[in-house]
């Protein structure tokens, strides 16, 4: 329920045997700033037993943690607490710094160390989450605070407004509203050919560029307003997990499904949504993977586009992995070319440019040593990055875009769809 | 800047702290307070610095403020005297016409930890309540709860716990849960901020005004809420709904348990409840952060032993990704086993099939018990697999499928056979100690049907005197004893060799012992000894994995979204991995109770693991003089103690 503490901690991923606390911060004094010192033995112990868990425990000393980069972020509690709600907190705090650094590593928070120490101090008091909005924050807590003569100290409105996303008084010389519809394909295809599980991670992107305080109705075609209600049990197909921004008026949506809202300025999510289906996955790969053991392996990869004749996918990759003592590779293909990444022990084959239905081929052929590895190595699964523009999978689409500002502004809206690999695996049978 | 010690880094910064030049010049004097935070947060301490810091407090430039701030708290204890002189700047700035500045302040005030600065909080604090801007409001309300935490045997003001029983109306939702925070940790005394009807209702009303955090918060609070009618129940429940499925997991997992506290005395609802938020679980269980995924997947757990059909058609979301890490595959792979059917096992195995070559070897055992613990059900399938994989020869998936078959054995002795014929030749590929344990007690208990078990025990002993393992040598001493008594022409001698060197020669006290006792056991004669030795080969009454009854919800409700589904199961992990269902002695049980704990050692227990010869006796070594010994035992092993050993019965 509450943390007593939250630390960023650095820690070397190659040495594992030096590290420091890079920022702390001890917020209820519940826990004994010492008690972190346990963290990391316990880290490296569980490390070896090959049974790392997100939550250790020293004493009545719980540590909860998350990596990023190669920082750790640990909060401590000497509570029963929930658990969840602790990650999100980490999660959260990742997601504001990342917001103002770019990156979030341990370079970033030693440049900005001032703005961390203001920022943990907003986020969280007394061990209770305050103000976690990065967009507010950034409203008062800037990096060019600690650069500028003299500070900037306005208090936001947003603080005691009542539109808590938005601030008053925005100014924009051309008035637009970039709206990305984005949707992800995850796919686990199993060794036999058999899509094992597939689902589509779908969201609605904004960046505004308004004036004032505008109000925004978005229009979706009717198929994609039946299936986010569920009122339509029939032919379309259901969407979980239904997110939106809190900007939303959710009441609205549910009587008459319209999509109304005062955006946030800059960038945000409007919404979020997973379709559970069974989808034909866009890139289909076949593969053969032979290993003559102490020779050679050969492997040949046969990627289809399942997907419109009109529509392109672009930068495929297809990264099939291969045994780490391979050595001089030799590659044919059919388009794109094949590259070889001994580091990752992978063959990664790029294709610019892959129009749907149609098929293309790979051959790759690898020397093995005589001696072999005697280490058990794992079966990688292939797995494919492709954006395909211009297209969905669920059918979603932006009907209309209406934009009421009280001085009367014209503004533009523009659409863009995408599609993209999300978790994206075809198991082998090597 | 050069490279300078600690002790010159102090002087430097001093030196340039109060110096009247950069003291003049905002942008230097704020640099150089940048490099004392800096020094502080690399660990050079910087304490000395502090009454040049307390002066660089009275400034207007918000920057430099925080920066002195956190400087101040960090070292407030260690020069409580000098911290006096930083209260009247503070209080000034709570004067100040910006907001910011005043929460600033007194978030500070209350942030140095100072018993002896109460006095000096209290006014300002109050004034702070009653605040026009409500971010100073926030910090005044957990200020109170920071001076109650610091003295918590002075009482707090009466007048105080009404204004904040008050503000749980303020127009500002994050002043309304902290001031339920707050109060929380006031009244902690009497139990917490005392909910009543109107209070409930409000907070019921106004929760959806309150963001993540605050929602949870008021979730949580309202758990000690009982509604007074059947009808005023059903109001909320039905208020409550739509949180059920809020896509936010924390919100979701507090609703519920709101829900399971307010439905206690209505079973029905609550199960209803558990099946609402599927959806919500599932989706969590596929959140892009990884400890999300583990929480949810504890949780699920939970869930199933009230309704194990809840997520049997979702069985597919439980297979692991390549790249997932082992805590969240083994947690996968532990419900794949739960959700076992008659349709999908066919799947499953072949998808547990896959993860027992996983690069990491923990996985890969886990992998191999999972596949034993549905061969409680699915017997012929499963012995398939994991006879297959021994011819893999790998050492740490031949040890985990000796293991596995051990348990199996134990509840389906039906298998018996099949495992036979699978041993030969095992020896070879397992080294470490738990598999060659399960290898012994295998071959003891079921040497007349292999028929290399003479020659197998022969090299073991053997090479006995390499052997480090205590575990080892009790087991092969049963083992050999087992054989003894129904191959004992070819066996004889090798037992004769065995018994000599572990009473003449063994340094290892429980294993002189054991041979001591079988040694006079065999003097009693060769029925008293097969009494002993040979009694149940197997129990089938302990595990039928299908059709385990269902919990009510009640009993795990309280442990709901706390940490402890999330550690318990860590716990199981180590019990179906490491544990074993006890293969043990013929002496008749005494009591259930003693035998039901065995069944479930506790992660405390790893000592008894080592020996699964008697299991139910805890061994110890001497450093720690301590035997836990079966009642039945104890009159016949007494004798043979040496007067170092003390009982401990449980």
């Amino acid at each position: 329920r509450s943390f007593g503490q939250v630390f960023p901690l650095d820690l070397n991923c190659k040495t594992l045997i030096t590290f420091r606390v890079l920022i702390c911060r001890n917020y209820k004094g519940d826990v004994d700033m010492v008690e972190i010192d346990h963290f990391l033995p316990l880290l490296m112990q569980q490390e070896e037993e090959g049974l790392i868990c997100p939550v250790m425990s020293h004493g009545n000393v719980h540590f909860l943690w998350i990596k990023h980069n190669n920082l750790y972020l640990v909060a401590t509690t000497n509570k029963n607490s929930n658990a969840s709600l602790v990650y999100s907190f980490l999660y959260k705090l990742v997601e504001v710094f990342t917001e103002y650094f770019k990156e979030l590593e341990e370079e970033s928070i030693q440049d900005n160390f001032v703005v961390v120490y203001e920022l943990l101090d907003e986020l969280m008091d007394f061990g209770f989450p305050q103000t976690t909005d990065s967009k507010i924050l950034q409203e008062y807590i800037t990096q060019e605070g600690a650069k500028l003569e003299v500070a900037k100290s306005k208090v936001p409105t947003t603080v005691t407004n009542a539109v808590s996303w938005r601030s008053e008084g925005i100014k924009y010389k051309k008035n637009e509203v970039f709206i990305d519809v984005i949707e992800s394909i995850n796919v686990l295809v199993n060794a036999n050919g058999s899509v094992m599980s597939s689902d589509i991670v779908g969201s609605i992107k904004l960046k505004t560029m308004l004036s004032g305080m505008p109000e925004l109705r978005l229009g979706l075609n009717d198929r994609v307003l039946f299936a986010l209600t569920g009122r339509d049990k029939g032919k379309t197909v259901a969407m979980e997990d239904v997110k939106f921004h809190q900007c939303v008026r959710l009441s609205r949506f549910e009587s008459d499904r319209t999509i109304s809202f005062i955006p946030p300025d800059g960038e945000s999510e409007l919404m979020s949504y997973r379709i559970n289906t069974h989808v034909k996955p866009l890139i289909w790969i076949e593969s053969v993977i032979e290993k003559f053991s102490h020779s050679r392996v050969e492997i040949m990869v046969k990627a289809k586009g399942q997907f419109k004749k009109q529509s392109v996918a672009n930068n495929v990759e297809v990264r099939v992995p291969v045994p780490s003592d391979a050595d001089s590779p030799k590659f044919k293909t059919s388009t794109g070319h094949a590259k070889y990444v001994p580091e990752k022990n992978l063959v990664v084959w790029t294709i610019k440019s892959f129009p749907g239905g149609k098929e293309y081929l790979m051959r790759a052929h690898f020397g093995l040593p005589s001696v072999e590895n005697d280490e058990m190595e794992g079966k990688p699964p292939i797995t494919v990055n492709f954006e395909i523009p211009y297209f969905t999978v669920s059918g979603i689409q932006v009907r209309y875009m209406k934009i009421i500002e009280k001085s009367g502004y014209q503004a533009l809206p523009w659409v863009r769809y995408i599609t993209q690999s999300g978790d994206y695996q075809l198991r082998t049978n090597a | 800047m050069p490279y300078l010690g600690s002790e010159d880094m102090v002087r430097e910064l001093r030196r340039a702290l109060s110096n009247p030049n950069v003291q003049s010049d905002h942008l230097r004097y704020r640099n150089t307070i940048l490099k004392v935070v800096r020094a502080m947060s690399q660990g050079v301490d910087v304490s000395g610095l502090f009454s040049e810091m307390v002066k660089a407090c009275a400034t207007v430039d918000v920057v430099q403020k925080k920066l002195v701030y956190v400087f101040l708290c960090s070292y407030a204890s260690l020069n409580p005297e000098l911290s006096l002189l930083v209260i009247n700047t503070l209080r000034k700035d709570c004067q100040d016409p910006n907001p910011m500045v005043r929460s600033l302040a007194l978030r500070n005030m209350t942030n140095l930890r100072l018993p002896s600065l109460v006095e000096y909080v209290e006014q300002p604090l109050t004034a702070g309540l009653r605040d026009r801007a409500a971010c100073v409001r926030r910090v005044a309300v957990l200020g109170w709860a920071k001076l109650h935490k610091l003295q918590a045997s002075s009482d707090i003001d009466a007048a105080v716990v009404n204004e904040l029983y008050s503000l749980l109306r303020d127009p500002d939702p994050v002043v309304m849960v902290n001031c339920l925070r707050a109060l929380e940790e006031i009244l902690k005394e009497e139990g917490g901020v005392a909910i009543n009807k109107p209070i409930a209702h409000h907070l019921l009303n106004r929760l959806k005004e309150c963001d993540v955090w605050g929602q949870c918060e008021v979730l949580k609070i309202l758990e000690r809420y009982r509604p007074q009618s059947e009808d005023e129940l059903f109001d909320i429940l039905s208020l409550l709904d739509p949180s059920l499925l809020s896509p936010h997991p924390p919100v979701m997992a507090a609703t519920l348990s709101l829900f399971l506290s307010l439905c206690s005395g209505l079973p029905a609802a609550s199960l209803s409840a558990l099946e609402r938020v599927r959806g919500p679980l599932l989706a969590a269980c596929g959140s892009a952060s990884r400890e999300m995924r583990f929480t949810a997947l504890c949780h699920i757990q939970l869930l199933l032993r009230s309704l194990p059909g809840l997520m049997g058609a979702h069985y597919k979301r439980f297979f692991c990704g390549y790249a997932e890490p082992a805590y969240i595959k083994q947690r996968k792979m532990q419900l794949l086993v739960e959700l076992v059917n008659d349709e999908n096992v066919a799947l499953v195995l072949d998808e547990l099939k896959g993860y027992c070559t996983d690069v990491n070897t923990d996985t890969a055992q886990a992998a191999i018990s999972a596949i034993g613990r549905i061969g409680r059900s699915y017997s012929d399938r499963c012995l398939e697999i994991l006879t297959g994989l021994l011819g893999l020869k790998q050492e740490h998936i031949t040890s985990a499928v000796v293991q596995t078959v051990r348990d199996l054995v134990w509840v389906c002795p039906q298998c018996s056979e099949a495992v036979c014929l699978a041993l030969e030749g095992c020896e070879e590929t397992v080294q470490d100690s738990q598999g060659r344990q399960a290898l012994l007690w295998l071959l003891g208990v079921y040497g007349e049907r292999v028929s290399s078990a003479p020659y197998v025990l022969e090299v073991f002993i053997d090479g006995l005197r390499s052997e480090v393992s205590p575990g080892v040598k009790m087991e092969l001493l049963t083992a050999t004893m087992r054989l003894f008594l129904c191959r004992p022409a070819e066996t004889q001698d090798m037992l004769g060799r065995l018994l000599h060197y572990c009473i003449e020669e063994e340094t290892d006290m429980c294993v002189r012992d054991q041979a001591l006792f079988y040694y006079r056991l065999l003097h009693c004669g060769i029925e008293e000894t097969r009494k002993v030795l040979q009694g149940r080969r197997s129990d089938p009454s302990l595990g039928v994995l299908i059709g385990r009854p269902a919990e009510p919800v009640n009993q795990w409700a309280r442990s709901f979204n706390t940490l402890e589904p999330l550690k318990q199961s860590a716990a199981e992990t180590e019990s179906t991995s490491g544990g074993s269902p006890e293969p043990v002695t013929s002496v008749p049980r005494p009591n259930t109770d003693l035998s039901l704990s065995s069944l479930s050692p506790s992660p405390v227990d790893k000592v008894h693991t080592e020996s699964h010869t008697l299991p139910q006796i805890k061994w110890l070594h001497r450093s720690s003089i301590y035997y836990n010994i079966h009642p039945t035992f104890a009159g016949l092993y007494t004798e043979y103690l040496h007067g170092f050993v003390v009982f401990h019965m449980e």
